[in-house]
Parts: C-alpha cells; sequence; structure tokens
C-alpha cells in the first residue's frame, strides 16, 4: 500500500530539497530588501522590484528571447536531418551514431566555447586564412558580434535539439510511410503530410528543451560576444556577483521564469499537455 | 486551509441549503475547479507566510571603530596564545610551488613550528566574500585565519572594513613588515596605519598596445579612445577597473573623484561605446584576445604582460606608462573577525615581510613585490633562500635577475610616481551610485 509512495521519495525530496526549496527562497528574496554589505535581508513585500528590474533590462530580454530564438531555430533546421537519417537509415548502428552526436559535448561547456575563440578569431585559423587570399576585408571578424553569440548557442544546445527530435521520429510507424505510398503520395508528399506532422510533437518539445536553457545561459555571451548583445543570464550573474544585489537577481531570475512557463502553457494549450509528457 | 473548509458543528445539524437545490440544476463550478481554488487561495496564503519567514538574519554590523568586545586591542591580543596551526586562504598561482610543495611555506614550517594548511579557494573578490559573509553575519569562524582581498574591490574588501569584520592586527608583530615593507603598500589610502591589512602581491592596471600594428603610440591613456583602433580596442568588464580608467582619461584622479566625476567618465565611456571603438569588456581572457591579434589596444595587468613577454612569439605587445598615471591594486592579507589562530596568522604575515621569503614567492609569481630589499636577494641570493631559488630555476627557466630587473616586480622612480589608487569608498551607497553608472555600460544595449 505504502510502497507506490515510498518509490516516488527519492524523486520528490530531490525536487522538495534541490528545486522547490531554491524555488521559494528565490521568490521571497525577490520581494525582500537586503543590505549589500552585512546580507541581511527583511521582508519588505516590495512588489515594485519586478516592474523596475524590467523596466532596466527589457532590452537584455528581448536580446536573449532572439537569440535563443534563432539558435533554436538553426537547431530544428540542422538537426532535423540527422535525427531523420539516424532513425530511418541507421539501422544497427544507430546507438552508435546517437553516441557520435553527443562525443563533443563530453568537453566541458566552458572549454568547448572557448575553443569557437580560437577557430573565429580574427587572425586564426579561418578567418586568417581567408583574409590573406583576400577573400575577406581585412576589419572583417565574427568574434565579438551577436552572430557568434548565436553560432556558440546553437553550437552547444544541439543535442538537446537532436535527441528529442529523434525519438519523435525513430518511433513513428513506418508502415505509415508505406499506405501513404500505396496511396500514390510522392516522396515529397509523404514527408510532408504523413512524417512531418507526426514528428510536430517532438519538434516543439526540443524546441522548449533548447530554446528554455538559451534563453538563461550567460557563458556564450561573455565568451564570444561583443559590446551591447548582452543577455539576461550575464545581468542576472552580475547581479549577485558583482553589485551583491540578491533581490534584483532573484527579481529578474523570477521574470524570466515566468517567461519561460509562459511559454510552456502557450505550448501546452496550443498542443495539449499530453504531448510534452510523451516527449521531454 | 484546514480552517477553511473546516464545517461548523452548527452547519452539521442545518438543513439543506435551497442554494443547493438551485445549484444542481444550474451550471456550477466542478469539484475539481473549487478544490483547485481553494488550494490557490490557501496556498498563498501559507506561500506567503514562507515568502516572510525566508529572511536572512543577518546582524547589524557593530558601530565604532572596531570590532566588538575590545577584539584587536593591545590587552586583547596580549591574551592570545599561538595555536602552532593557521589556516591560510589565497589566491591560485600566488605562492612559490616546486613538486606539489611550497618551499617558502616549508621554510617557515621548519623555523617556527606553526603548521600551515595553505589553500587557493580564492577566484574572484564578491563571490568569496559572499561565501564567507554568512559565517561572519552570524558570529562564527570562516575557517580562515587569513584571507586575501583585492582593494579596487569595494564590496569585498571595503564592506569587511566598513562591517569590522576583520581584527585589527598587532603592530607589535610586524617587525619585518615596518622594516621592509615599500612605500607603496606602508600606509595605504584604502587602510591607514596598516591597521586591519598587510600588502600580499600589488600589480598595476594600464594600457598595453601590439607595437608590431601601432609603431608611436605614444604614453597617453587617450589611445583608449582613438577611433583609428575602433572595434580593435578592448576594455574590462570590471566596473572598477573599467570607471578608474575613464577618470584618468578625463585627468580625474579617481582616489579623490566625487560622485560628478564619476558619471562623466561613465559618459566618456558610453560615447566609447556608441561610437564602436570597444571591441568588447573582457575578463581576464583580454590576454587571450590581445594575444591572438583580436585586440591592438587594451587595458592590462602589468603582470600579464610581463609574462607574455617571457615568450618571444609575444614580445611585441607592450605595457605603457602613461603620463595619466596607472592604477596600482594591491592583494592584502588580512584576519577575518572570529578567526582561531590569530596569533599564527601574524607570525606567517610578517614572515613575508622577511626579504628572502618575498624573493622565491617573487620568483615564481613576479607581480610588483611588496619589500624593494627582495631584489638584492634576487640579485645576490643567500641564506636559504639560495637553495630554494636553486632548486625553482629548472621550474621557472630564467635566471632570477630577470624578476630582480623588472619595473613591473620592483618598481622605478617613475612606476612609482605614476601609481593611482582606486577610489576608497565610503558605503554601500556609494558603491552603488559607481555600478549604477558603469554596469550599464559593460551590460547594457
Amino acid at each position: 500500500m505504502l510502497a507506490p509512495y515510498l518509490l516516488t521519495l527519492p524523486a520528490g525530496l530531490w525536487l522538495l530539497v534541490l528545486f522547490l526549496i531554491p524555488l521559494v527562497v528565490m521568490l521571497s528574496l525577490s520581494l525582500q530588501t537586503c543590505n549589500p554589505a552585512t546580507g541581511a535581508c527583511v521582508m519588505t513585500w516590495h512588489w515594485g522590484e519586478f516592474g523596475q528590474q524590467l523596466s532596466l533590462y527589457h532590452t537584455q530580454f528581448v536580446t536573449s528571447i532572439y537569440f535563443a530564438g534563432a539558435a533554436t531555430l538553426i537547431d530544428l533546421v540542422v538537426s532535423f536531418p540527422i535525427a531523420y537519417w539516424i532513425a530511418f537509415y541507421g539501422g544497427r548502428r544507430k546507438n552508435f551514431f546517437l553516441l557520435m552526436l553527443l562525443v563533443p559535448f563530453f568537453v566541458s561547456f566552458v572549454i568547448r566555447t572557448v575553443v569557437w575563440q580560437f577557430i573565429l578569431s580574427d587572425q586564426g585559423i579561418i578567418l586568417g586564412g581567408l583574409k590573406n587570399i583576400g577573400l575577406l576585408p581585412q576589419n572583417f571578424h565574427i568574434l565579438a558580434t551577436g552572430w557568434a553569440v548565436i553560432a556558440g548557442l546553437a553550437y552547444n544546445y544541439l543535442p538537446f535539439t537532436a535527441l528529442p527530435l529523434y525519438v519523435a521520429i525513430e518511433r513513428i510507424d513506418k508502415r505509415v510511410l508505406d499506405a501513404a505510398y500505396d496511396l500514390y503520395a510522392t516522396k515529397r508528399e509523404a514527408f510532408l503530410r504523413v512524417i512531418l506532422p507526426l514528428t510536430i510533437p517532438g519538434m516543439f518539445a526540443a524546441f522548449l528543451l533548447t530554446f528554455i536553457p538559451a534563453l538563461g545561459d550567460y557563458v556564450n555571451q561573455q565568451i564570444l560576444g561583443g559590446t551591447g548583445d548582452t543577455m539576461i543570464g550575464t545581468v542576472i550573474q552580475n547581479s549577485f556577483l558583482v553589485s551583491l544585489d540578491y533581490a534584483g537577481g532573484s527579481a529578474l531570475s523570477t521574470v524570466l521564469m515566468a517567461v519561460a512557463l509562459i511559454g510552456i502553457f502557450a505550448y501546452a494549450r496550443i498542443l495539449g499537455s499530453r504531448t510534452i509528457e510523451e516527449y521531454l | 486551509m484546514k480552517e477553511q473548509d473546516a464545517p461548523g458543528p452548527e452547519r452539521q445539524e442545518a438543513p439543506m441549503d435551497p442554494s443547493l437545490w438551485r445549484g444542481l440544476s444550474q451550471p456550477r463550478l466542478s469539484r475539481r475547479q473549487v478544490l483547485a481554488s481553494a488550494g490557490t487561495g490557501a496556498g498563498a496564503m501559507g506561500l506567503a507566510a514562507f515568502l516572510a519567514a525566508c529572511g536572512v538574519k543577518g546582524n547589524a554590523a557593530p558601530s565604532g571603530s572596531s570590532p566588538a568586545g575590545g577584539v584587536g586591542t593591545e590587552a586583547w591580543w596580549a591574551k592570545q596564545q599561538l595555536h602552532h596551526t593557521v589556516n591560510f586562504a589565497n589566491w591560485p598561482y600566488y605562492l612559490d610551488v616546486l613538486n606539489g610543495k611550497h618551499p617558502s611555506l616549508q621554510h617557515f614550517e621548519q623555523t617556527s613550528g606553526i603548521q600551515v594548511n595553505y589553500t587557493e579557494p580564492i577566484n574572484d573578490n564578491v563571490s568569496f566574500y559572499a561565501k564567507i559573509r554568512p559565517s561572519l553575519a552570524a558570529q562564527q569562524y570562516t575557517g580562515f585565519d587569513i584571507i586575501v582581498m583585492t582593494n579596487n574591490t569595494p564590496n569585498a574588501l571595503g564592506y569587511l572594513l566598513q562591517n569590522h569584520w576583520l581584527i585589527p592586527l598587532d603592530q607589535s608583530m610586524m617587525k619585518n613588515f615596518y622594516k621592509n615593507a615599500g612605500p607603496l603598500v606602508k600606509n595605504p589610502a584604502w587602510d591607514r596605519g596598516n591597521k586591519y591589512t598587510m600588502a600580499w602581491q600589488s600589480g598595476y592596471t594600464t594600457v598595453a598596445y601590439n607595437s608590431s600594428v601601432i609603431k608611436n603610440a605614444g604614453n597617453s591613456v587617450d589611445i583608449l579612445f582613438d577611433k583609428k583602433y575602433a572595434g580593435k580596442i578592448g576594455m574590462m568588464s570590471d566596473v572598477y577597473e573599467l570607471g578608474s580608467i575613464g577618470m584618468l582619461a578625463l585627468g580625474i584622479d579617481p582616489a579623490t573623484s566625487t560622485e560628478s566625476d564619476w558619471a562623466k567618465a561613465a559618459k566618456k565611456l558610453q560615447q566609447q561605446k556608441s561610437d564602436g571603438i570597444v571591441r568588447a569588456y573582457y575578463d581576464q581572457s583580454y590576454i587571450g584576445h590581445f594575444k591572438n591579434g583580436d585586440t591592438v589596444v587594451t587595458q592590462a595587468w602589468s603582470g600579464d604582460i610581463f609574462q607574455a613577454n617571457l615568450n618571444s612569439k609575444y614580445a611585441d605587445l607592450k605595457m605603457m606608462v602613461p603620463g595619466q598615471g596607472m592604477m596600482f591594486w594591491t592583494d592584502n592579507m588580512c584576519i577575518p573577525l572570529y578567526a582561531q589562530n590569530p596569533k599564527d596568522a601574524m607570525t606567517v604575515m610578517d614572515y613575508y615581510y622577511d626579504p628572502q621569503a618575498q624573493a622565491v614567492v617573487e620568483y615564481y609569481n613576479d607581480y610588483v613585490c611588496p619589500v624593494p630589499a627582495a631584489k638584492e636577494v634576487l640579485l645576490n641570493p643567500t641564506g636559504w633562500a639560495q637553495q630554494a631559488l636553486k632548486d625553482l630555476k629548472p621550474e621557472i627557466g630564467l635566471p632570477t635577475s630577470v624578476t630582480a630587473n623588472a619595473p613591473t616586480v620592483f618598481p622605478t622612480e617613475e612606476y612609482l610616481k605614476q601609481a593611482r589608487n582606486y577610489r576608497t569608498y565610503k558605503n554601500a551607497e556609494e558603491v552603488k551610485a559607481w555600478n549604477d553608472l558603469f554596469l550599464p555600460i559593460t551590460q547594457g544595449a
């Protein structure tokens, strides 16, 4: 009788200690007023903090949504053929190909990003060569631009798109294709009207799994970006680690989470919540 | 939730409410909706109480000019005993290392009988301060008897001083210090009379340029604002470095600057950014970009340029001594309040003002040496340092004279003259005012 409850205990505790409690502390902190010197905080129910932070940093929110959105779209376009190919033509080596997809990600996130600094540097192995043969103007650069940040995000979050897409494509019953051909569908029609609709829930799961972490990312912009393209993650980091402004940082995190949650609920409304559970 | 739903005794006995009959024939809330809304209401109330209870109970900083309970007074120091152990927290790569051991510390342990637990947990002033702050607020030992904090970070060392969270040093135990400390670190602006701190190492924040691209760089920080190098100029993301150099460019001494000066500097730096002159605001990674050629002029730390020049590949990277001055920062040893081994801590701190000990440290790390007499030891090694320097040589791969003759290690007259101090902030409001001016530059649109 108790067994099912006991079995959920580890997961429940994990959720409570590592998610719910920190979440409540964050919500609480965002309404408090803190002394940065002593760290003493008092609850002042300062609801104005949200509006204040949002008015200060709405530009960085918009930048984050734009960068994360662009990176996610790139990932969807790039990883769809990969996932499709592995699911349909991977044969017995499917697991090997999936592993190959993940191998670069055994290296630490920051190191992978820093390596891009060297690859893309102004006089580096790619740009330096192209400049020397006159294909690019001398002052051309990719680093320190928004494009570099989008590229970094797309690169770093690719597996979060590719894997859910693979799962979605893999579980398509291959006989529906035969049925489509029996009904005189061309290859193109079979793909557009049978395969693609069946992968839409997977695509949305991939979208969420990529977009949400990319939205709060604070590494790529700092390593690859330039001026004026700061993402909200960096602002939150600075609130905590430069200004010791825990209330402000918590308020920004709360707003960021609200934005992400609204995204999830909007998605659930459009496609039904069942599909989220299936593919996440 | 219980109070709201609990049926009162009179309600149990009451006849069936006519409204209930009406409800049965009319659209109404489903059971689930009722439960959900009741849950939300009660949950919100519970959450509110819980949120309010989450306040961090910190102790207000003690008022007055020194910690409560006479800590750090002569009488207090007289009562302290040696415990023959001390916990020393420092930054990484800041103390001589040979085969996993620290020669200068080993010598200290052998001669003093005090065992030093040397750790390197400090990677950043503010986050380290945030880590020890809860202990100090709760009036507990932080686990460290010596910590090393930079004077240019007001929301770390500045707050420690303002909160009286440091133990005033025992001046009678600073014999080596008063005998050997250099002019830049004795009686410094951020801690008059060395009441709370003794320098560990220092450095300059200045301008560096790539001499293979820029032939006549001159000697002015204005080069950082030169449109000729637009998009190839690196600035620091640290708001205290950024704001300070902005003021030097306007001919203002950061140490004595006023809030209106800060606003002027912020305006100049904002203009520099909107003109597309700045490539990016960098953390320590600036040096990699400078070496790669991504930047040709950059704000730079003297130690990094010295290290880069040791490799002939980067010999073109030059450090400038601008006419407007160079920011001089110092990492300070200090004893956090509630330290368990203060007397042992004083012993180690003063030991490092011995020229022989300092020579060994300097040969390894090449920062600005707080002890000018260490130069002589590096040129003509004597005593125990002779063996230690000899042992370290294969590891370092350079003659000790290179370190001894570097102006960035032992400042020349010119370097001494051009050193400028950071602003010493009076309180948290001043720090906030500064951050509110300069953070929008590094992280704004």
